[in-house]
């Protein structure tokens, strides 16, 4: 369990905007996953998540920093050509839009067998649609879907396909950047309950990106929060919902709705001021497991 | 987007006409020398068959062949910045001056042909849009359909034999009779020429206007001023028509490359001294100057209006910059 | 792409139950007839044609229609009616191979420039543009003389060569809003090299803009090899088309043949006719809403 997957670190990533101007989107961000846990990433939007998750599946290429996934270096072209196989295969992404995800013009077989055929794996069920019907009915869904193309489905549907995909290739680490986002509120509920099995049955690693705490609180292990491209607090889920020590930390727990009507009007909603966040820092553990970032003055 | 100074906007574009008319010439040059074939023939005639290696060794010296490639065209691109273009091979003069005799010839062609054609464009457009889905409209589409697909060069061969061969109304080639003749003989030489060119690309500009109003006159605005009264006559041809003028314009900027390649094939069809038979002439006979500044020439137009059509667009539509020109480029 | 998405919960109203329309409605029935009739014949041909098309009759040049030579004969005196069967073949077949290879070009050239970095994108076009500006006459004479004495490859060849860019340009400009799609990159994130994504992702979705122009293609490759053949730069007069028939006809002109310049030229027109209806059928229906005016 406690073997060491993936390692970030002081992952930096810049975007150019225009002559002279540069968005620091990631800046010095360092965590670890191991084997087998659900890692959360939030933060507000900007914050640099989607980025981060970018870097981690090799869409992007890091400006600074270093990522480790089993050991092997990924941001060093020399060695992911060496491991590329390797890299293309156990690791998967979801997107957020299901919508611009799938190829409306292909069917639901095809999508979901377009991993194996990519890499000319033999189907283990036989064929290729065979494989595609049994991680259908893995994500909960008919077979009957299979001749069915994206435009024909609803967008939990889609999502499921989407999951189905990723999953066909049996990953080690699967990345989700904001899965439920697109999605009512109903069919989120849904998607999490069924990431939650899926993990449980298939035991891979899981970065899953999100702005809805409630939903991180109730899925992740581990969680993490961003803020403008900073890993502003690092500590397993329990912990940080009970004792979070970073005020943006605080600010943004306390915005979560308490559905009990007396305990929500007395809920302050703590206000973080953005102006008072200072970019230096210096990454203290407060306790065992659970690291804060924090102004030089205050250790 | 931020605004450019309209100058530096000018010259950047200036910059881009001259790279590109440079690479074109670098590309011919190339081309042609690389081209089998013996430049010696066009200027010496058969007499350069029969020549000892001697003999040759020195024409080629003279005429500057002996030197590599790029040697050659540094010594063309020197003089060509003086305005020395060189000598034609064939016909043993200043290219300069033997294009400048045949150039009339063409500009008057293709002048009268695009003036033709872009009018009667125009009109037939709004007629189509006029009478949309009526008898009219489905009989000028049906008929521009047809000729279309007639090649340009058969459709002369027609004409000539009802005009020329049959009826004997109007010569069948050059551009007027030989020691003499007026407007009238000029005329009658070339109306057959002409009507060819402007048949060949009419319908294809029509087509094109026609569906661009069929748009326009879809838009809101449309109903906006039919409800404070204008007739529809008055719509379509005050505010309709205004409408599809950029259109227009950058259309009539692209068409100029296809209309000058179509007046080579008439020209060449009709035996009509003009630039597009002396371009056939000099690539055949490897007359390397006489055929540089041809390509120059016409490759420089045809760069200039995609530039030009390129600007008109950018200043209609400021989503276009640093995009190429819409698909209407694209015949067909 | 989105738009292809039904709105959640929004039902589309069931449309009203139309009348069977016939199968053949809307489509170029007659040109799609004539064209298979003139390639199956052209394919067939010598299970008809009553002579040996390239057999010179010295007696009988230019001869008028008659019993004997249904469409007379050439000022070589070899029968037109078995040369139009004859040397439609070749014509097509330019036509199809001229288009297989620029299509195929046109599509290499334009997904790479569209999936390629900006400034290369940029390079590519600008020397497209160059390209373009040459005179397609001067460079189909220089490539023909770097090739060679002209056959049909190397006819099919050139015009290929100089027909691909209108394509690659929509090509181009279709990668290029698509390769920023999500499943483009979600592909890539699974590996897939630039021929799987052009040939699962790419491809099915530009190949119904670029259908007509290919179309159009195969059009303008059929007039393109008659013209050429006709002015002397095309295929020499032993290898029969109905170009090289066609280049015969100012020596008929003169003596007034018409036969020799009409029955092949009618032909040509009519085929290219036919594929014109075809393609503006593939072109798809034109915009349904009412006018304003």
């Amino acid at each position: 369990m406690d073997e060491m997957l993936l390692d970030v670190q002081e992952l930096t990533h810049c975007f150019r905007l225009g002559r002279n101007r540069v968005l620091r989107a990631v800046d010095g961000v360092s965590f670890q996953m191991r084997k087998g846990e659900i890692f959360g990433l939030v933060g507000e939007s900007g914050s640099g998540k989607s980025t981060t998750a970018k870097c981690v599946m090799n869409i992007l290429r890091p400006t600074g920093g270093k990522i480790r996934y089993l050991g092997v270096n990924i941001c060093d072209p020399k060695q992911f050509r060496a491991h590329r196989e390797l890299l293309q295969t156990s690791r998967q992404m979801i997107f957020q839009d299901s919508t611009s995800s799938l190829n409306p013009r292909m069917t639901v077989a095809e999508i979901i067998s377009e991993p194996m055929s990519i890499h000319h794996i033999r189907p283990p069920r036989g064929s290729l649609r065979a494989e595609a019907a049994f991680q259908l009915k893995c994500v909960g869904m008919d077979p009957g879907y299979l001749d069915k193309r994206p435009p024909e489905l609803s967008g939990g549907q889609r999502q499921r396909v989407a999951i189905a995909r990723a999953l066909s290739m049996g990953p080690e680490l699967l990345v989700a950047d904001e899965p439920i986002a697109s999605l009512d509120v109903s069919i989120q509920a849904q998607i999490i309950n069924l990431f939650k099995h899926l993990q449980r049955e298939h035991g891979f690693t899981f970065l899953f990106i999100a702005h809805d705490l409630a939903v991180v609180r109730y899925l992740c292990d581990r969680v993490g929060v961003m803020f403008q491209g900073k890993l502003v607090e690092l500590a397993p889920a329990a912990e940080l919902f009970a004792r979070p020590l970073h005020p943006y930390t605080q600010a943004l727990l306390s915005a979560i709705p308490i559905p009990d009507p007396r305990r929500e009007r007395a809920r302050v909603i703590q206000r973080f001021d953005p102006a008072g966040f200072s970019r230096e820092g210096v990454w203290t553990e407060a306790s065992p497991g659970h690291l804060v970032l924090r102004k030089e003055k205050d250790t | 987007m931020r605004q450019k100074s309209p100058f530096l906007y000018c010259g950047k574009k200036l910059l881009s006409f001259l790279l590109s008319v440079f690479l074109l010439s670098v590309a011919v040059f190339y081309a042609a020398r690389l081209a089998p074939g013996d430049p010696l023939v066009s200027y010496y005639g058969d007499r350069a068959e029969k020549m000892t290696s001697q003999e040759r060794a020195w024409a080629e010296a003279r005429l500057g062949l002996d030197q590599p490639i790029y040697v050659q065209y540094a010594r063309w691109l020197e003089n060509a910045a003086r305005g020395d273009f060189g000598i034609s091979y064939k016909y043993k003069m200043d290219v300069a001056e033997v294009i400048a005799a045949r150039l009339p010839n063409t500009l008057i062609l293709g002048g009268i042909s695009f003036v033709l054609i872009f009018t009667g464009a125009l009109v037939l457009g709004a007629l189509c849009v006029w009478n949309e889905g009526k008898w009219l409209d489905r009989f000028i589409c049906k008929v521009g359909t047809v000729v279309s697909c007639i090649p340009e060069f058969w459709l002369s061969l027609v004409l000539i034999l009802v005009f020329a061969v049959l009826l004997r109304w109007l010569p069948s080639s050059g551009a007027y009779t030989i020691g003499g003749g007026g407007v009238a003989d000029r005329a009658a030489h070339l109306a057959l020429p002409l009507a060819v060119a402007v048949a060949g690309h009419l319908w294809y500009y029509a087509y094109m206007i026609r569906n661009k109003l069929l748009e326009e006159v879809r838009a809101d605005y449309v109903l906006l001023a039919k409800s404070k009264g204008l007739g529809s006559r008055a719509v379509l041809l005050r505010h309709c028509l205004r409408g599809v003028m950029p259109t227009y314009l950058s259309l009539m900027a692209i068409s100029v490359p296809h209309i000058l390649g179509g007046t080579y094939i008439i020209e060449t069809v009709f035996s009509y001294p003009g630039i597009g038979t002396l371009s056939y002439e000099s690539a055949r006979y490897q007359d390397y100057n006489l055929l540089m500044l041809l390509c120059l020439l016409s490759g420089g137009l045809v760069i200039f209006c995609n530039i030009l059509a390129q600007m008109i667009n950018e200043r209609i539509d400021p989503r276009m910059r640093s995009e190429e020109p819409p698909e209407v480029s694209d015949r067909e | 792409m989105n738009d292809q998405f039904i709105l959640v919960g929004a039902r589309t109203p069931l449309p009203p139950p139309a009348k069977k329309e016939p199968w053949y409605r809307g489509k170029p029935v007659v040109s799609m007839a004539i064209l298979a009739a003139v390639a199956l014949g052209c394919l067939c041909c010598e299970l008809f044609i009553p002579k040996d098309p390239a057999y010179m009759d010295l007696f009988h040049g230019s001869e008028a229609p008659n019993a004997e030579f249904w469409f007379g004969t050439d000022t070589m005196g070899r029968d037109i009616f078995s040369m139009i069967w004859y040397g439609g073949r070749v014509s097509l077949l330019i036509g199809f191979l001229s288009t297989a290879i620029s299509t195929v070009l046109a599509i290499l050239f334009g997904a790479a420039s569209g999936l390629a970095p900006r400034w290369l994108d940029a390079l590519l076009m600008r020397l497209t543009e160059i390209f373009l500006s040459i005179p397609s006459l001067l460079l189909i004479v220089l490539l023909q003389s770097i090739l060679g004495k002209a056959s049909v490859v190397s006819l099919s060849l050139v015009i290929g060569v100089t027909g691909w860019t209108s394509v690659a340009k929509v090509v181009r400009s279709e990668v290029r809003q698509l390769r920023s799609s999500e499943y483009v990159l979600a592909s890539r994130c699974m590996g897939a090299g630039f021929f799987h994504i052009l040939r699962r992702h790419l491809a099915p979705n530009f190949f119904s803009s670029i259908l007509f122009m290919v179309v159009m293609n195969v059009r303008s490759a059929i007039a393109a090899e008659s013209t050429l053949s006709f002015i002397g730069l095309g295929l020499p007069l032993e290898v029969i088309s109905w170009g090289s028939m066609l280049s015969l006809s100012e020596k008929a002109l003169l003596s007034g043949a018409w036969w020799i310049i009409l029955i092949p030229g009618a032909f040509l027109v009519v085929t290219l006719l036919c594929v014109t209806e075809i393609g503006n059928w593939l072109r798809g229906e034109g915009d349904r809403r009412a006018s304003n005016l």
